[in-house]
């Protein structure tokens, strides 16, 4: 009897040690789960860099001439903004004047002009995509390399001359030298091909300009 | 012949004793190696011809390349080392100038500099990022800036426009566009808001609601009359396209409603193509 009384302690015992420890047991793992689990890290702060950016080109044309088609040729003023997308590609918005030249007709038929002076200031500005295809350094003697671009250029824009508008499409091609990195050289050339009526019917015209700039990154 | 047990014994202890003292010198050893002989052999220097009111980083990646422009055919004409300090001078859509201590500047990808650490003040060791241009995620605010071509009923259209992104979703745009018809040439000016239901579609449609003033002259040649101004209602749907992070191409299609001081108010359909930056 007394036996079996202490096998059922002994018995009872074993079961309530079990349960505490396996109780222990699963409160140690969910610990340790926690410790496995827990988004504990410390969150790594970045900053932005204080950083001046120069994505902007400012370009004054130091010397231009435009041709207008039966209108002689002369000089071109303007300048222009662009934007540089990325390391290929820039937009550019650009603004030029000049004065159309007397018609072969005028000369010829010695009769009373087709324009009027006023009517002969042309202003005309665009809105363009380049392409920068060509990026390279140019070599000038032995002493400097410096970097260059060709690129190709192409958009839409308005020519206002003889009281009227016209819309414009403009392809070129131009060059562009980096004296420095935020100072530049640019030869650019392009042709702007518009309609006008100016000789009774419409006519297509292709207006070539080239214009030598000078271009400032800021 | 020559392998005499003796020997054999002495080069046996010297092999046990080398792994040995290379297992200690490997334990003494534990701290890592931070700075290449050449990136500590300068120290501290710092050029003599550096500009003021540059940012300095440490080098946290194992090399950088710097390039002698800013682009990716370039010479690659220098490699900064681990652990090596440089100056930030500025940067050029995505790349950024960078000078090392003795004194030579060059061009580093943005890209490449994804391990750059702060080295002044209470921020030292703190990661330091280039800010880029452009959307990141699609909820950035931003300026984005447009061109774009256009057929105003039968007129050819070139626009420019600037928007401003407030969330994902929402952006206001200002809007100045010149078309050039054959009876007549206008001016609009506009400002929009616009809606991107879905903007992490690839092709993400949009719709337009905005108001502004349209400045109409008829070409003289052609009727004798004047110029006439009057105030517009836009409203527009369309669909854009991001090619690039910075870049996107974008239709659109848009009724001006031309309130006039005539008897009928006029409408004209306007179809546009054009692309918008962000910057």
């Amino acid at each position: 009897m007394e036996t079996r009384i202490r096998r059922i302690h002994v018995k009872l015992g074993c079961a309530l040690s079990i349960a505490g420890f396996s109780a222990f047991s699963v409160a140690q793992g969910d610990a340790t789960i926690d410790e496995i689990i827990s988004p504990d890290l410390e969150r790594r702060d970045i900053r932005e860099a204080k950083i001046d950016s120069e994505d902007f080109e400012f370009t004054a044309y130091l010397g231009g001439i435009m041709n207008v088609e039966d209108f002689g040729s002369n000089a071109l003023y303007g300048g222009s903004l662009a934007y540089h997308i990325n390391e290929d590609f820039f937009m550019e918005a650009a603004y030029g004047q000049t004065t159309l030249g007397e018609s072969s007709y005028e000369r010829l038929s010695g009769s009373a002009p087709l324009l009027t002076e006023e009517e002969r200031e042309l202003s005309m500005y665009n809105l363009s995509l380049a392409w920068n295809f060509l990026p390279g350094e140019i070599f000038i003697f032995d002493k400097w390399a410096l970097n260059s671009n060709l690129y190709l250029i192409g958009g839409v824009g308005n020519t206002s001359f003889a009281d009227e508008e016209h819309f414009t499409y403009n392809v070129g091609v131009g060059v562009r030298i980096l004296a420095k990195d935020w100072l530049a050289l640019r030869l650019d050339m392009r042709d702007h091909i518009f309609e006008h009526e100016i000789f009774g019917e419409p006519i297509t015209t292709n207006n070539l300009s080239t214009q030598l700039g000078v271009s400032i990154y800021f | 012949m020559n392998c005499q047990p003796g020997k054999r014994i002495l080069s046996l202890g010297a092999l046990l004793g080398g792994l040995l003292l290379g297992g200690y010198a490997a334990a003494a050893q534990e701290a890592p190696v931070v700075d290449s002989f050449s990136a500590s052999q300068f120290g501290e220097r710092t050029p003599e011809d550096l500009p003021d009111d540059v940012e300095q980083v440490i080098n946290g990646a194992e090399f950088l390349n710097l390039y002698t422009g800013p682009g990716r055919g370039y010479v690659i004409d220098h490699v900064v080392e681990y652990g090596e300090q440089l100056w930030l001078l500025k940067r050029r859509t995505d790349w950024v100038k960078v000078m090392t201590r003795t004194g030579k500047t060059g061009w580093a990808k943005i890209a490449d500099l994804d391990a750059i650490f702060a080295v002044e003040g209470d921020a030292r060791g703190e990661q330091v990022a280039v800010p880029t241009p452009g959307i990141d995620g699609y909820s950035d605010r931003g300026l984005r800036l447009g061109f774009a071509y256009g057929d105003f009923e039968g007129a050819n259209a070139l626009g420019l426009s600037l928007g401003y992104r407030f969330t994902g979703n929402l952006s206001a745009e200002l809007r100045a566009a010149q078309t050039i018809g054959a009876y007549s040439d206008s001016q609009t000016y506009q400002v929009a808001l616009l809606h991107q239901p879905f903007p992490q579609w690839r092709l993400s449609p949009y719709f337009l609601l905005g108001t502004g003033i349209n400045i109409t002259s008829p070409n003289a040649t052609i009727v004798a009359t004047e110029d006439r101004q009057d105030t517009t209602m836009l409203t527009g749907i369309g669909v854009k396209t991001h090619l690039s992070r910075r870049f996107a191409l974008r239709a659109e299609v848009a009724n001006h409603y031309l309130l006039t001081s005539r008897e009928n108010n006029q409408e004209i359909v306007e179809w546009k193509l054009g692309f918008d930056v962000f910057m």
